[in-house]
């Protein structure tokens, strides 16, 4: 129930409402929960609404941590 | 924005072997709840709970699935406005049809004369249904934690700014920290570290979990879904265990702010009141629940169709599903589990719910 996918959005009108790209099919999202929110903005969808933006910085320090491990697999 | 790296192999062997020396290192197995059920499917399917379990870690499953966790009466509530009212279009999320009760499930009632059920994705489908069908009134049973409670109540702000008037909400609303108080508050509490749910955690922030920390002791980490993002939630809760210093660690920043997402926060404190709150196998919370304020009494189902929401039957007979919710055993030790209750033919709702723990462990365990 707390599902939530990352997806991109590619439309998002006025009144916040728009869609994302989910894998190829365009849904129909509600973006009114999102103060700042742009095409080509990553966020997460769970039913229906966009909950949060990703933050790419913080995405990518995760990736840092993680490439620290593969660097060092077994230490 | 791949992620694809929090699936990798090397990756995942690697923090698996770091966490198994800090595991190693505490002398003594941990206890560890995964409070959410999405948690709990990532855990099964990607193979960490056994994997986990050979290293000294016991990961158990927490109340984290809205549909389980909503008791019998409600479920029984909606079944009675859509059998005994005539015209009436009942909208829920998937899941919720299937929960059996002692009148059948949602799925398997005969609806009265022109009314019907339907399945939905997103809560405002069902005001699109509202806006099509005018002659007929649509009843959202509109189920979900802090991750969805926002987009019911900007759903039934919609509805009010339309004035659209053949629309209400049964509402199921419930609130994460007050079980959590709630378990560790009790006196058997097994429960030696807490992996925070992260999409709950993107709306309400770090800032609610904080007594557990500092009243508790108790460590914990707000993670993502990928495994590598569990595992590094596992690592730092691990880590404040051997220090002994107890806090929030935020393991899933790509997506959860410290302060949360406040114009959700204040969509949901405008429109919403706290009650005390009747949960299936955790009983009566305080303050763990929300309802519509009055201003929205002509939105609220409960209001607006005179529903009494109580006195149900209660759980099925064998059914112990309550037993599972708050973590006291696991789905294997029901006798009902995988004979008389299965996935073709749930018994509980906790077989039902792609969020419920002993479906995870009948797709992935047995």
């Amino acid at each position: 129930m707390c599902l939530g996918i990352p997806a991109k959005v590619i439309e998002v009108d006025e009144s916040k409402h728009g869609k994302i790209d989910y894998l190829g099919t365009k849904v129909k999202t509600n973006f009114y929960l999102l103060e700042d929110v742009k095409k080509g903005d990553w966020v997460i969808v769970h039913a229906g609404f966009a909950i949060s933006k990703l933050n790419e910085e913080e995405a990518k320090e995760t990736m840092d941590l993680i490439r620290e491990y593969i660097d060092h697999p077994e230490t | 924005m791949s992620q694809n790296k929090l699936r990798n192999r090397q990756v995942l062997r690697g923090l698996l072997t770091e966490i198994k020396s800090k595991a190693k290192s505490l002398n003594t197995p941990i206890k560890i709840m995964e409070v959410c059920g999405t948690h709990t499917m990532a855990i099964h399917r990607h193979g960490l709970k056994k994997l986990l379990e050979d290293s000294g870690i016991e990961m158990v499953s927490g109340p984290g699935c809205p549909v389980c966790i909503t008791p019998n009466e409600i479920h029984e509530a909606a079944i009675n406005l859509v059998t005994e009212n005539n015209n009436f279009i009942l909208t829920t999320f998937g899941d919720m049809t299937r929960v059996p009760t002692r009148k059948g499930s949602i799925q398997t009632i005969v609806p009265a004369a022109g009314s019907q059920v339907k399945i939905v994705y997103s809560p405002e489908e069902s005001l699109e249904i509202a806006r099509k069908n005018p002659e007929k009134e649509i009843i959202f049973f509109g189920v979900g934690f802090e991750t969805t409670i926002p987009s019911i109540a900007l759903t039934v702000k919609i509805a009010a700014e339309e004035k659209i008037s053949n629309f209400s909400v049964l509402s199921a609303l419930w609130l994460v920290p007050p079980p959590l108080n709630a378990l560790v508050s009790a006196k058997d509490t097994k429960i030696q570290g807490f992996l925070y749910p992260g999409h709950v955690s993107a709306i309400i922030g770090e800032k609610p979990y904080y007594f557990i920390a500092e009243k508790f002791n108790i460590p914990g980490a707000i993670a993502g879904f990928e495994p590598g993002d569990i595992l590094l939630a596992l690592s730092s809760i691990l880590d404040q265990k051997k220090t002994g210093k107890a806090e929030v660690a935020n393991e899933y920043s790509r997506v959860v702010r410290a302060d949360g997402n406040p114009t959700a926060l204040r969509v949901m404190d405008d429109m919403l009141k706290v009650k005390d709150s009747l949960w299936r196998g955790l009983g009566l919370i305080p303050k763990s629940g929300l309802q519509f304020k009055s201003k929205y009494s002509a939105f609220n189902a409960e209001k607006k169709h005179s529903l009494k929401i109580e006195g149900g039957s209660g759980d099925l007979p064998g059914c112990r599903c309550g037993e599972v919710l708050p973590g006291k055993i696991s789905p294997p030790q029901c006798e009902l589990f995988g004979k008389k209750c299965n996935p073709d033919s749930p018994y509980g709702p906790c077989m039902v719910s792609f969020e419920g723990a002993c479906l995870a462990y009948y797709k992935y365990q047995r």
